[in-house]
């Protein structure tokens, strides 16, 4: 089936539960996609009458993680006549995870929300494709068969589906959001019951066994082009602090210039706090204005919770995540040892 | 050899990594203590920092000294089981594991923060092990990566 | 003559005879995205390209610049002011949209008591050198905003892409005061200046967005309140990439950062947005834009109603940028659209209740 009759499907089924929803007020307002005014581009969409479900698309363009509408520190969902609003969402697997996560950091209250389950076949690497298109504009991109078609004023190129796709969409086990058990009533649509990922991470391999040296040269030149716009904290639902950690000054930690010792530092910290929380959605590559690609510090957080602690973020409601609980028996292999 | 890298290979010899040391002040701390008043030697490259648990530590505490200049980090704090507040270290066993996997991915060499665990009767212990992370740091050379040039 | 006849290949003896004196900014390809970088040589230099993500704003306003630096000596502290303001500068390459966002960039940083001395400074100093674009993009809309593709007013020296060489113009006295040192330029030929004219009418029909910006601030002033702007920011994340990106947009935060081990420190000024939550929150805790409703409907308030009001010029130039990269495409163009309905939609609901 090529991936244009599969997105068919999707979103056929993904309009009829919306109308169902919408016609039966089950939910005020959902949040979903609508086809993008340029190409490579989809947009967020809310939308709150029965008529407007055609506007929901699915594309393979639908990168925005909509969770993050949902954290309080965004508080467009709230109605001051009713208070909060049921609202429902179109979620593919890293958005469901991403909620159930929420859930378990209490930021979230699922009871309110219905998960409109998608089974997501990949999102496009919008950089990618417009690196290798280069300086020439593009007017049309869809998917046919197995390929990516990009069209131009004067040209038409082929790409193939598999690899043109997000690196994180290619190792990704978690197509549909997981399912919540003692919430039944919440997941509609496609979902699945999940407990935990198999995962070999061989992709890092090739990273892991370069020297030190190596490492920090590689990281340098992924980096250096970032200009502390800040559009990956803002894109990523796991970040809602009110204040960041760069944005303190009571003291101030970490300068936020755009030397590479302060670019370096921001990333690194914020991979830190993202420890065990991240959902590995890869909004935060496809929104960044320079193109950095940050899926190789995700692939490496989720590497080192499911190791150390078996531990992958936003499967289950009840397990407490890494970070927020310890144990007698946690692995000391990093500590300094006498002779 | 020109004059030039004769200075600078007699300064390298010659340089001593400045460390710096967080130590919990129920176990580590009086464990460097008892060392000092045993008159065990070990390096004086370290700076002590008096923590009331090795939990206190907070992670913008080791990359602030890493981006500061400091050559090496040591964190120190009672065995697990042994915390004076109960469960102190075992948040923050958590927490290192984490940054010690990330530095080391980031491309920080991983001799240059180092943890252990020291209790307040382990005079000769804690001393073994400055001893050890300071053998560690100097053969890294000086923390240059974080450098402003300014 | 004023106009002149620049062979593709004599690009690289334009180059070396400029970065004697000046430095030589340039659009170059990094890593797959074009960007305006000091060239030390002619080889990296890109004409044929759509535009720049980060706007050349960057160059006499970078996202980060030292305003001055100090020494502690004891008690005493000894200031350093910058030292490289009187280098001479060429911006080589550049849209006439980016061209007109240096007048509106002069506007902000000359207006009042206390004018930027840094910036200003900088700008006496620069010579910009341009070129017209003969592909605009579908996003571009400088003609709604009295601009052109080959508009050439806001240049030194205006070039047009010939195909195998480039019509150099000089336009202003500072243009052809630096012409004058290239005697080895030919002049050009009726023909060529003919091939421009056409150019410039194909590129002026290739504009499809038109946007009516005619009396914008109009329909905004008394609309402040107006619920379209809970629509129109529904979707927005507050990341700032509008902002950031944007070739007109000038706020900045300053901080100091301390060597104190050292006893040195520095005063720097970073990019800032008005889209982040921290931009207006007082000391008290109160924040008059608390939500995204209040930044977005600032952003676009400020670009088309009080900038005009301050300037007597629209304060955005077409170049699309902002539609372009905004992560969750929430369209400038739409957004007009929908302000400019405003009235439109009162008169009718008028009508039905009359």
């Amino acid at each position: 089936m090529g991936i244009e009759t599969e997105n068919q499907i999707i979103e056929k089924d993904m309009r009829d539960l919306a109308l169902k929803l919408l016609t039966n007020h089950e939910v005020d307002v959902i949040i979903g996609y609508t086809k993008g005014t340029i190409p490579l581009s989809s947009s967020p969409i809310m939308i709150t009458k029965p008529e407007e479900v055609d506007k929901l698309v699915w594309n393979n363009l639908c990168y925005v993680n909509l969770a993050k509408y949902l954290v309080p520190r965004i508080p467009q969902l709230v109605d001051p006549e009713k208070g909060n609003l049921k609202i429902g969402i179109i979620a593919k697997g890293c958005v469901g995870r991403a909620l159930i996560h929420l859930a378990v950091e209490n930021q979230i209250d699922l009871e309110n929300i219905k998960i409109i389950g998608i089974p997501c076949n990949g999102i496009i690497n919008r950089k990618k494709i417009e690196k290798e298109v280069g300086e020439k504009e593009i007017l049309e991109v869809y998917a046919s068969g197995d390929n990516i078609i990009v069209k131009g004023k004067n040209f038409e190129q082929k790409y193939a589906f598999d690899q043109y796709i997000n690196e994180l969409c290619k190792v990704c086990k978690v197509k549909t959001p997981p399912s919540i058990p003692d919430l039944m009533n919440s997941c509609m649509g496609e979902c699945q019951e999940i407990s935990s990922v198999e995962d070999s991470f061989s992709d890092l391999d090739e990273f892991e066994a370069k020297s030190s040296k190596e490492k920090w040269d590689y990281i340098k030149t992924t980096l250096e082009t970032c200009t502390r716009c800040y559009a990956c904290r803002e894109a990523c639902p796991m970040c809602y602090c009110n204040l960041c950690f760069v944005d303190q000054n009571k003291p101030v930690w970490f300068s936020k210039t755009t030397d590479l010792p302060d670019i370096i530092v921001f990333h690194l910290i914020r991979a830190m706090h993202l420890a065990g929380r991240c959902v590995a959605c890869g909004a935060c590559s496809s929104v960044c204005p320079m193109g950095i690609d940050l899926n190789l510090i995700t692939r490496k957080l989720e590497k080192i919770v499911k190791e150390r602690y078996n531990f992958t973020s936003g499967l289950n409601k009840e397990k407490l995540p890494p970070m927020m609980s310890f144990s007698m028996k946690d692995t000391e292999d990093f500590m300094l040892e006498e002779d | 050899m020109t004059v030039q890298s004769q200075q600078e290979k007699s300064s390298q010899e010659k340089w001593e990594p400045k460390i710096i040391a967080f130590l919990c002040n129920w176990c580590s701390y009086a464990g460097a203590d008892l060392a000092g008043v045993s008159r065990i030697q070990y390096p004086p490259n370290i700076r002590i920092v008096r923590v009331p648990c090795s939990g206190r530590v907070n992670p913008y505490f080791i990359i602030k000294s890493l981006t500061d200049g400091w050559d090496g980090v040591v964190v120190s704090g009672c065995h697990p089981g042994d915390c004076h507040y109960l469960t102190g270290n075992l948040v923050a066993r958590r927490r290192f594991a984490i940054l010690k996997e990330l530095l080391e991915f980031f491309g920080i060499e991983p001799g240059r923060v180092n943890f252990m665990w020291a209790s307040a009767a382990e005079g000769e212990r804690f001393a073994m092990l400055i001893r050890k992370a300071t053998k560690i740091v100097k053969a890294l050379g000086p923390n240059k990566k974080f450098d402003k040039n300014w | 003559m004023d106009q002149k006849i620049l062979m593709k290949n004599e690009i690289g003896k334009f180059y070396i005879e400029l970065a004697e004196d000046y430095n030589f900014y340039a659009p170059v390809n990094e890593k797959g995205i074009i960007t305006f970088k000091k060239v030390l040589n002619s080889g990296g230099i890109v004409l044929d390209y759509l535009n720049s993500k980060v706007p050349p704003k960057e160059i006499l306003f970078p996202k980060m610049e030292v305003l001055f630096e100090y020494k502690l000596d004891g008690k005493e502290v000894e200031i350093e002011d910058r030292k490289d303001l009187n280098e001479k500068n060429i911006i080589f390459g550049i849209r006439p949209c980016d061209a007109h966002s240096f007048i509106l960039l002069e506007n902000f940083f000359g207006l009042g008591d206390t004018p930027d001395e840094i910036f200003l400074k900088k700008r006496q100093n620069t010579t910009l050198i341009g070129i017209g674009c003969n592909t605009p993009r579908t996003t571009c809309f400088c003609t709604s905003i009295e601009g052109h593709p080959f508009n050439k007013v806001d240049f030194d020296i205006f070039l047009v892409d010939l195909g195998e060489k480039y019509l150099l113009e000089a336009v202003s006295d500072k243009g052809r005061e630096l012409v004058k040192k290239f005697s080895w330029l030919k002049d050009a030929k009726k023909d060529d200046l003919k091939q421009a004219e056409r150019l410039s009418k194909e590129a002026e029909e290739a504009i499809v967005t038109k946007l009516d910006l005619s009396h914008i601030d109009k329909v905004l002033d008394p609309n402040f309140d107006h619920p379209i702007w809970k629509e129109i920011s529904e979707i927005c994340v507050g990341c700032g990439t509008c902002s950031f990106l944007c070739p007109t947009c000038t706020c900045f935060d300053v901080i100091d950062e301390t060597n104190q081990y050292n006893n040195k420190g520095r005063r720097v000024r970073i990019w800032d947005t008005c889209q982040f939550c921290l931009y207006t929150l007082h000391t008290s805790g109160h924040n008059p834009r608390d939500s995204c409703i209040e930044r977005c409907r600032n952003r676009i308030m400020h670009k088309f109603s009080y900038y005009p009001e301050n300037y007597n010029v629209l304060g955005c130039v077409g170049c699309g940028r902002c539609v372009q990269l905004c992560p969750v495409n929430n369209d400038l163009r739409s957004i007009i659209q929908k302000i400019n309905q405003i009235e439109n939609k009162k008169k009718e609901a008028e009508k039905i209740s009359a």
